[in-house]
């Protein structure tokens, strides 16, 4: 059985269509990356895993357990799952130790001394443990987006969800995020990021994901996707995207 | 017997004013215990709740302080509850109090992002959890500045409890009115006297917009 597994999901928001019949299963260990145009629903897909969007048909799993479901207990299930999103969302009144901390000591309810020990574990992970006592203003743009990963980390998720995390960084800060990133695939999380970085998406990729229109259009193994597009739109997709 | 108004009427008058305040203290908690509950309700995401609570506050905010404050002093005694003047005013200006403090407050709970609700709640917090620890935190910075010039409105609007015999402030002046028969020179006094609680008020309700704007 596969850790995530999508059938025939359909999502709209009013009379739009953003998910038409999607299903994918994600395997543990397994590092997708989903790419396509704006408005391809490949940002409502991977919220919809954590439940972040309610869907209009179909079934999500994870871990065996149906998200769309008004049993499921959402909270239980987002421990599982970590997300983390392009505009960082950090919290502005906390401290990066209290960002990291708060779900750990609220949620699980593990003692203060034993959360700042995880949020300087995670910290680390990210290159910032001396950024522990900072407030986000004080840090750039590439910093805060490590400080997000590190707060989701920290819950100790099975799986984590990337969505566009590197899209509002300036270049230069970009690489320090997407190394994180690279640290953690190493490592052996499995993780579904949306991304429009082509060849971060082909160097750690297991799997490539082409979203169209709603639909899951082509995929495959990233090299192999990637250079030898098999339709139309992802050719055309990847010309725009490459050139 | 007609006398003169003299300094004596004035210690008299500045003396009532400690019974405006009272009224006002206890107006705003029970008006911030109840306007906070509205505030919640009305962000819930269970619909009848934000309409419920809605509801109440146009109906408040819908109807003149003054007809409240009967409704209480006089209503009440109608089904055999002896209604004392400084319970139905104390009721009365918690309940006018609570629809604005209430609307205030939602408004102050829905500036803070939708992106910060979902970053609480992907990380597993609860509703209660995330208003506790994510949004009220923030909210309060936002509220302050209106729910303080809301309080000048609160003082002021307490001088209606004079109506139903309760003797604050302006109670005070009518009462002083009567026996000195100068009404000019009593309720210039009074005005000033209220002036003197509401200005600065109103300078600190300036002072922290100002401070909570440049900081952001």
């Amino acid at each position: 059985m596969s850790l995530v597994e999508i059938r025939d999901v359909t999502k709209r928001f009013g009379s739009l269509t953003v998910l038409d019949g999607v299903s994918l299963d994600i395997d543990e260990g397994e590092i997708i990356a989903i790419i396509g145009r704006s408005g391809s629903g490949k940002s409502t897909l991977l919220r919809c895993i954590n439940g972040l969007e309610p869907v209009q048909g179909g079934t999500i799993t994870v871990g065996g357990v149906r998200v769309n479901d008004a049993k499921t207990d959402l909270k239980k299930l987002r421990q599982q799952v970590g997300i983390v999103f392009q505009s960082y969302n950090l919290f502005p009144h906390l401290s990066v130790a209290r960002n990291i901390t708060l779900a750990p000591t609220v949620v699980k309810n593990i003692a203060p001394a034993e959360a700042r020990r995880i949020a300087l574990d995670v910290l680390h992970r990210v290159g910032l443990e001396d950024k522990i006592d900072a407030y986000p203003q004080q840090l750039s743009g590439g910093q805060q987006q490590r400080v997000a990963i590190a707060r989701s980390l920290a819950m100790q998720p099975k799986m984590m969800l990337f969505d566009e995390i590197t899209s509002a960084l300036d270049p230069e800060l970009t690489g320090e995020v997407l190394k994180v990133i690279e640290d953690m695939a190493r490592s052996g999380m499995t993780m579904a990021l949306v991304t429009h970085e082509m060849a971060f998406a082909r160097r750690i990729g297991t799997r490539v994901i082409f979203m169209h229109q709603g639909k899951i259009r082509e995929q495959g193994p990233a090299a192999e996707i990637l250079a030898r597009p098999k339709t139309p739109e992802l050719e055309t997709f990847l010309n725009a995207v490459l050139h | 017997m007609i006398r003169e108004f003299t300094l004596i009427d004035v210690f008299y008058l500045v003396a009532a004013i400690r019974w405006t305040l009272v009224l006002s203290v206890a107006a705003f908690a029970g008006g911030g215990a109840i306007g906070l509950v509205v505030a919640i309700m009305r962000v819930s995401a269970f619909a009848p709740l934000r309409w419920l609570a809605a509801a109440y506050v146009q109906l408040v905010q819908g109807t003149p302080l003054l007809c409240i404050l009967f409704v209480f002093f006089f209503g009440l005694s109608i089904f055999g509850l002896p209604v004392q003047a400084w319970i139905a005013a104390t009721l009365a200006l918690s309940i006018y109090a609570s629809a604005f403090l209430g609307e205030i407050w939602r408004g102050a709970l829905q500036s803070i992002p939708k992106t910060q609700w979902e970053a609480g709640g992907a990380l597993g917090l609860g509703f209660a959890e995330q208003l506790r620890y994510v949004i009220v935190p923030q909210a309060v910075r936002v509220s302050i500045p209106p729910t303080v010039g809301f309080l000048v409105q609160l003082v002021k609007n307490t001088s209606l409890a004079a109506t139903i015999g309760f003797i604050e402030l302006a109670r005070e002046g009518q009462l002083t009115t009567a026996s000195t028969f100068q009404p000019f020179t009593v309720y210039c006094t009074v005005a000033f006297l209220y002036f003197l609680l509401c200005f600065p008020l109103t300078q600190l309700s300036r002072a922290l917009e100002r401070k909570y704007n440049v900081v952001g």
